[in-house]
């Protein structure tokens, strides 16, 4: 078709609403990262140059923070995967009406908002009453109620069962919509030769999967690197530190210390981070 | 993609004889059945929690089906001493006007991404994506400071802009995605007949990608109505909250024993989520992928 000026302008909206924004705010954040500016202090802000960042290498929260994130993020992720998979399998076969069924009803905990999740399971992981509790003591697994989101070792783990139920149906329909798009002609020949389950699973499906578990994986990367609302509404970053990703960190520091530059310098260590992992992506996308 | 199933599961198998695969399907129920109570167990505690008095809702030996059903705990949302209707009210005001700014603003965009061909199509794609995976903590500390030099600080208006920080870029891609599927073809025969450009756009594109608005507009809605950082930290004000902020805020206070009123609020939450949800759910694998063509 023939080229209309005017077509190429019809970005301008977007554009121009994504510099106020998105644009502004970055670029503010990196100049805000430069200085010393507390909200509630009465002396203005200062430029202090690199020692937000400087603050930032020896700050061992810091540290602690970003090992939590990676243990989140990258732990809810691999299980969630598998268990999607898992899912993906078992229902691969089902057709009609009760199949369709049975696939809405594994997905119901994506339409669950995080926060509901978080109080929900927070209720089910109560000491005194808890489902959670009374569940495994029926079944003698423990000899006593355990107060999960209370004990520092346990509260991460019992964040990330939470997170795990809510990311799962995710992978399971991503996964889902992979297998149903495999040529029916390798099924069929790899089931000529004779090819076990396992190897039916193993070495021909699951290499047929690599795309869609790629960027799904990197989707859902990013997506638990800024969680900030089912760990928040659950455990607020504690016990102590235990909990704390950087996310529920830069927050503490800019809502509750109101130190913004620091919180800024944070941010921005943070947005080099995940501009790399966008790379990534991206390639991965070119590749593919 | 039904038809695909049909076939390969109709197939003659070779090498199992009846007693595996009997084994095998009993194996495979079995696993269903777990997967389904995995999945569904958290949902009805919420639900049957919410019909619970509040003292059986704190019982020590829970319950497992409400034994004195009560609606008291959804009544007390209505008239208790917490605005939960403002809250309701917030939460979906915001959500919807995101949903249709992002819609009406990004559309635009999306044709002129997916059709057009300037130099700078691709970079301008690609960065939008990039925003679109931006951490939102990093925009935190300025936004806050953009808006209360706008003086949008604690209002309905200032949630939008937050919430559009990631709804548009979003709606682009989406919109993209739905509009590239369109064939090009069809616009073409519409030019040969002598239509202008614009009017092909209104009376041939704008019908054929309707569904996708509607998909793209309830994905928007789904996020801004998730999103809990943003009110957390731009709203002040209790009555001005959203649901989920206001569920946070409200919990030390009021609910700290009351988990069916608890329960019943956080229902209350759900279901505009879950109604989203079930309505896109056949194009939930494009929306969350939506970007994942980004080269093609």
């Amino acid at each position: 078709m023939e080229r209309v000026k005017w077509l190429d302008s019809m970005v301008m909206p977007t554009i121009a609403v994504l510099a106020i924004v998105v644009g502004y705010p970055i670029v503010y954040t990196i100049i805000l990262s430069t200085q010393d500016y507390n909200l509630v202090a009465t002396e203005a802000a200062r430029f202090v140059g690199a020692d937000n960042y400087r603050k930032l290498v020896g700050d061992p929260i810091f540290w602690q923070s970003l090992r939590s994130t990676a243990l989140y993020t990258f732990g809810s992720v691999a299980i969630s995967a598998a268990l999607g998979l898992a899912f993906a399998l078992l229902t691969e076969r089902f057709v009609g009406r009760r199949g369709r069924v049975a696939r809405v009803l594994l997905l119901t905990p994506w339409a669950v908002p995080f926060v509901v999740v978080a109080f929900l399971f927070r209720y089910m992981y109560l000491q005194n009453g808890g489902a959670i509790n009374a569940l495994l003591l029926s079944m003698g697994v423990i000899a006593a109620p355990i107060s999960w989101l209370n004990v520092s070792t346990l509260a991460m783990p019992a964040v990330m069962v939470a997170n795990i139920w809510a990311m799962t149906p995710f992978f399971f329909l991503l996964l889902g919509a992979a297998l149903a798009g495999i040529p029916n002609e390798v099924i069929e020949s790899a089931r000529v030769d004779r090819a076990s389950a396992f190897s039916m699973i193993f070495r021909i499906k699951l290499p047929l999967l690599r795309n869609a578990l790629f960027i799904g994986g990197l989707l859902m990367i990013i997506a638990n690197f800024n969680d900030f609302a089912k760990i928040w509404a659950m455990t607020q970053g504690g016990p102590g530190y235990s909990t704390t990703t950087l996310v529920i960190y830069v927050y503490r520091q800019a809502f509750e210390n109101f130190s913004f530059g620091y919180a800024s310098a944070i941010g921005v260590c943070w947005l080099l981070l995940l501009l790399l992992f966008a790379v990534a992506y991206l390639r991965a996308l070119r590749l593919s | 993609m039904n038809t695909t199933v049909v076939v390969s599961a109709g197939a003659p198998k070779m090498r199992t004889t009846p007693l595996a695969r009997r084994f095998g399907s009993l194996v495979r129920a079995v696993a269903i059945i777990v997967a389904l109570t995995w999945s569904l167990s958290p949902v009805y505690w919420m639900l049957a929690t919410s019909f619970k008095t509040e003292l059986e809702a704190a019982e020590l030996r829970p319950t497992i089906w409400p034994h004195a059903p009560t609606l008291e705990n959804y009544t007390a949302l209505w008239n208790g001493s917490l605005p939960f209707v403002s809250f309701f009210l917030n939460s979906a005001l915001t959500s919807i006007v995101t949903a249709l700014f992002a819609v009406v603003i990004a559309t635009p965009a999306a044709y002129a991404l997916s059709r057009a061909r300037f130099r700078l199509r691709r970079p301008i794609g690609y960065a939008i994506l990039i925003v679109r995976m931006l951490p939102l903590i990093v925009l935190l500390a300025p936004l806050y400071l953009l808006l209360l030099h706008a003086q949008l600080l604690d209002t309905r208006a200032g949630l939008v802009v937050g919430f559009t920080t990631f709804g548009l870029p979003f709606a682009v891609w989406m919109m993209k995605s739905f509009i590239d599927a369109v064939p090009i073809e069809v616009e073409e025969a519409a030019r040969i007949d002598g239509y202008p450009r614009w009017q092909i756009l209104i009376k041939v594109v704008a019908p054929l990608i309707l569904p996708g608005l509607v998909t793209t507009g309830a994905f928007v809605f789904m996020e801004a109505w998730n999103n809990l950082i943003y009110p957390l930290a731009f709203v002040t004000t209790l009555e001005k909250q959203t649901l989920p902020a206001a569920l946070v805020l409200t919990f030390s206070g009021q609910f700290k024993t009351d988990w069916g009123g608890m329960m019943a609020a956080a229902t209350v939450t759900t279901l505009p989520l879950m109604i989203a949800f079930f309505a896109v759910q056949r194009s939930m694998v494009r929306g969350l992928t939506s970007g994942a063509v980004a080269g093609a």
